[in-house]
């Protein structure tokens, strides 16, 4: 049911902005993008998928429910907290991860905040990119006022769920 | 937002193909390998073709969103090129600046390698670092292309949306605090 809204609302979007399109010109551009993102894309979202559900498969069900699961309380968020910025790569490899903890037990909540963690302090992007291009003192701007956000994420999704 | 639909006079912008199988995919394509044969070790073979199925049965429900996703991640940097989102960040002040800022991260699809350089030309073009960060946050939390096509994909919807909907408002708030804070060092 969840997939069926989430469908109809991506399509939604698609046809709106399929209509913003102005003449055979730009629809002809937008078709040649949308095949080479797809060309890009497909081969990574299927492995990556397959590796999410070998690694679900080898992970410990045990261990993962102890240390992320609902039963792990505060010190199961914190451990996702700081799982984020440790995950090297870029989107694809946090999501699988995210999933195949899911699956091998660990709380929802756990799922969100290490994604949200990773999303803000990836150490990969800061070290690679951001200091070089954006300065130390920006840098570590951005990384201070963002420290809250997962824990607040957390609070708010711990009182939601 | 710069509109969209004042564009029928100009050409599409020219789109950079890339290279589909680069160094990140062949890390990924060993390491599922190595899990694949794991999984055979350990739980026999039998095991791998049940992920197999499950996997391709899931991608066959996901297909039509994962290819509404690619439209709208391939077709919004068209119709929103780079150079007109930095002039039009660098003008706005504000939190209206914050917003608009968020909404430019957010929309701007690509990897690092694209947004930061994009993020430092944005105070080259006169936009502050609240801004700047709100960007960046915006990017980082709400991006469209990594939710729509890889979130969507792996995490369950609902997480995917409480997530979202709970990340919205922090670019604009982060980009608040990093004012303030800038004002009590200049202070």
């Amino acid at each position: 049911m969840n997939i069926l809204i989430g469908t109809v609302l991506i399509g939604a979007g698609a046809i709106w902005l399929w209509l913003q399109l102005p003449n055979e010109e730009w629809r002809r551009a937008s078709y040649r993008a949308s095949l080479d993102t797809f060309l890009f894309t497909a081969p990574r979202v299927i492995v990556a998928l397959l590796g999410a559900g070998f690694f679900a498969e080898l992970l410990p069900e045990e261990q993962v429910r102890q240390l992320l699961g609902t039963e792990a309380g505060i010190t199961g968020i914190l451990l996702a907290i700081a799982l984020g910025p440790l995950t090297p790569g870029g989107a694809f490899v946090s999501f699988a991860i995210g999933a195949a903890a899911l699956k091998a037990g660990a709380s929802p909540v756990a799922a969100i905040v290490y994604v949200t963690s990773w999303s803000l302090f990836s150490t990969t992007k800061i070290f690679a990119y951001e200091l070089s291009f954006m300065g130390r003192q920006a840098t570590l701007t951005r990384i201070l006022v963002s420290l809250p956000v997962p824990f607040v994420i957390a609070a708010v999704v711990s009182v939601l769920m | 937002m710069p509109s969209l639909k004042n564009i029928a006079a100009d050409p599409p912008p020219e789109t950079k193909s890339r290279k589909v199988f680069d160094g990140s995919f062949l890390v990924l394509l060993a390491l599922t390998l190595a899990g694949g044969v794991a999984v055979g070790i350990v739980s026999g073979w039998g095991r791998v073709g049940d992920i197999l199925l499950e996997t391709f049965g899931f991608l066959a429900v996901l297909a039509p969103k994962i290819g509404a996703g690619i439209f709208i991640a391939a077709t919004l940097p068209i119709l929103l090129p780079r150079d007109r989102v930095g002039r039009l960040i660098g003008r706005e002040s504000g939190v209206r600046g914050l917003v608009v800022a968020t909404a430019c991260g957010a929309a701007i699809p690509g990897g690092p390698m694209m947004t930061f350089p994009l993020a430092a030309g944005l105070g080259v073009a006169g936009a502050d670092l609240g801004a700047v960060i709100a960007f960046i946050s915006g990017w980082s939390l709400l991006g469209l292309n990594r939710t729509l096509i890889w979130e969507f994909s792996f995490l369950p919807t609902d997480l995917v949306w409480i997530r979202y909907l709970l990340s919205l408002p922090m670019p604009v708030l982060l980009g608040m605090a990093a004012r303030s804070l800038m004002q009590r060092r200049a202070a």
